[in-house]
């Protein structure tokens, strides 16, 4: 059943202390999922595994890393050989996971992970461990990063199984999925009171109106806006700073590009073939065995990125492939922001027109 | 015996299970290069166009994207001529028979060769770019009288670095006229010195019914295409095959975007004039 417009009320903090509602609901996705979920760690907002209900806690701004670790981790195994029985033997590992946290931005990150695995040649690693999956998104408070409301990606109505409002006093909960459906009904929850939901109401009203960074171009207009840039001096500029640390993919929702490896174990007959995230603002990233760099400078990486998200991939899949969570700009050592760059643009495209 | 296992439970296929082949000769080409002959034991894999290419591997070592050089359907093995530059083509090169090696594919884009049927054809290849040149003017000759003129010209460093030397008088008595240029001749050499495109304005070239193909180092391009320019060949009737960086095959990795473009999909064979929005191509 999917009623995305129906709230119950789940009590208690955003942090899961004793008999509160979301110990109540971790407890029960514990039971038949590896459960990871948002924590504190060194003062960041991270994503961990949950072993204990009471390890969990909901912020309002981005964890460092999104979700896309768990669907598409930073090292998996692809196959398993072993050259004495000349055997190769594909690795497609998945099992019951939960993730709760998600906002909405990595919950349409998600989706566009989705399309893209499915694209062409099914990846089977991504897919089979996405049908495993059981997302519980939670709202947020934008930061001086976030622009996910220029991006079309503030709000949710699917993608997710289970999604918690923060009120005053405990989560108005919604439901997207029949798996979400009945961990909810299994809680038997309250249906929510008018003045809770006037309170939500509020509050994403408040949410709306806190957003400091934005682009200034609609999103169907940014593929344009790129495809006429490319002699942009602006590439140059943020070139000349970017250290090429790759910090910018590996934070990215949407980034997934990847390396292939092998990994030879020490009986050096057997091994394992890895895949590992790569990135595309990385040195060697499109450099070939005889030596010949294709994106031989810092500029041209930068641009490709850029182009990534808001046109190669746009013109692909029909969306831009930035979910405006603001965390490459938030990551980047020497402070290249992606609103910043990208209005600097639009600015430069709105004086060629005409 | 099933050497490749896809052990999956739902019955999902990965994408990058590679099959078994077998080294049935490796036969030394230059210093550089050598020609490996190998029997695919999965029989599918032998169903490859000309400029198609497979993803080789080797456990341990990891994988790279080899260009096919024999010709479609001529036996129960394929041809591949690898340099060594790299990790997993110098291991490669330390293979014997009887070896086996681990593929994937064929993938990519093939050279259009019914397009080019009743028209004249100039191949243009400069250094390991004759490696998949070889496998469309295989198959090209197979129907020689399909064809109109067919001309190439292919360009080494050296005379010890050109490949298939030994092959040229062979096509052109079935009707290939070959072109060669070398850039730093020795004492023995008589032929053309300088560039490629030092050769071109020596082709005929009827306008309108002539296609030309291009394949060679990334230097290369731009002046063979300014000289086809000049020959008055449109640049729909352009082919290229563009080397990249590759890792996956399957369109996902990244390594081998140009722009938007997945070269391991949409190429490596590119007609000339859908690259003039890409231009990171060329």
């Amino acid at each position: 059943m999917k009623n995305i417009e129906f709230f119950r009320y789940l009590p208690g903090a955003a942090k899961a202390k004793s008999a509160s509602g979301l110990k109540k609901l971790v407890n029960t996705l514990l039971k038949e999922h590896r459960v990871y979920g948002t924590v504190k760690r060194d003062g960041f907002p991270v994503y961990a595994e949950i072993a204990d209900a009471s390890e969990l806690e909901l912020f309002s701004t981005p964890t460092h890393l999104s979700a896309k670790q768990f669907l598409f981790p930073p090292r998996e195994t692809l196959l398993r050989y072993d050259i004495r029985r000349h055997l190769h033997e594909a690795v497609i590992e998945s099992e019951r996971q939960a993730i709760i946290g998600l906002h909405p931005c990595d919950i349409h990150a998600i989706a566009l992970m989705d399309e893209v695995w499915a694209y062409g040649r099914p990846d089977a690693n991504y897919l089979s461990r996405r049908e495993k999956t059981l997302i519980v998104g939670a709202d947020c408070m934008p930061d001086e990063y976030c622009f996910c409301k220029s991006l079309g990606t503030m709000n949710v109505n699917d993608g997710f199984d289970i999604f918690l409002h923060k009120i005053k006093k405990g989560f108005l909960v919604r439901t997207a999925s029949d798996k979400g459906e009945e961990i909810i009904a299994g809680l038997k929850l309250r249906e929510a009171k008018p003045y809770e939901v006037k309170e939500l109401e509020e509050r994403e009203r408040l949410r709306e109106a806190s957003f400091k960074a934005r682009l200034d171009a609609l999103p169907k207009d940014l593929p344009e806006v790129f495809a006429s840039s490319n002699e942009s001096t602006v590439w140059e500029r943020i070139g000349s700073i970017c250290t090429g640390c790759g910090s910018c993919n590996t934070v990215c929702p949407t980034c997934y590009c990847f390396d292939i490896k092998d990994e030879v174990k020490a009986s050096l007959s057997e091994g394992e073939r890895v895949r590992v995230w790569d990135g595309c603002t990385l040195e060697d990233f499109a450099k070939v065995a005889g030596g010949h760099d294709f994106r031989k400078t810092r500029a041209e990486r930068l641009r490709h990125r850029f182009n990534r998200k808001f046109r190669y991939l746009t013109d692909r899949f029909g969306m831009p492939f930035c979910v405006g969570c603001g965390r490459c700009s938030r990551a980047c050592l020497v402070k290249i922001n992606i609103t910043e760059v990208t209005n600097e643009l639009i600015r430069e495209s709105n004086k060629r027109r005409p | 015996m099933s050497l490749s296992v896809n052990q999956t439970k739902e019955g999902l296929e990965s994408p990058y299970l590679p099959f078994p082949g077998v080294i049935e000769r490796v036969t030394r080409v230059t210093e550089k290069e050598r020609l490996f002959s190998i029997a695919p034991l999965n029989p599918s894999l032998l169903e490859y166009g000309p400029g198609q290419f497979y993803m080789v591997g080797l456990p341990g070592y990891g994988e790279a994207p080899i260009s096919i050089t024999s010709g479609p359907g001529e036996t129960k093995e394929f041809e591949l001529c690898i340099r060594a530059v790299g990790n997993v083509t110098n291991a490669l090169h330390r293979l014997k028979r009887g070896d086996f090696v681990w593929l994937r594919g064929p993938f990519g884009t093939s050279f259009p060769v019914d397009e080019m049927r009743s028209k004249d054809v100039v191949f243009i290849a400069g250094g390991i770019g004759v490696v998949p040149m070889r496998s469309l003017i295989k198959t090209v000759l197979k129907d020689r009288q399909g064809f109109g003129r067919l001309t190439l010209i292919y360009g080494a460093k050296s005379p010890e670095e050109m490949l298939f030397s030994e092959e040229f008088d062979g096509w052109r008595g079935k009707g290939l006229e070959v072109l060669l240029t070398i850039d730093k001749p020795d004492t023995k050499w008589t032929g053309n010195v300088g560039v490629v495109t030092t050769l071109i304005p020596k082709v005929e070239v009827a306008e309108g019914r002539t296609i030309a193909v291009v394949i060679g180092p990334p230097v290369m391009y731009k002046f063979v295409i300014l000289s086809l320019r000049d020959k008055l060949i449109r640049p729909e009737d352009v082919f290229v095959s563009l080397e990249r960086r590759m890792k996956c095959g399957v369109g996902k990795c990244g390594h081998c975007q140009i722009n938007g473009c997945y070269v391991c999909q949409e190429g490596p064979v590119f007609r000339l004039s859908d690259l003039k929005d890409l231009p990171e191509a060329l």
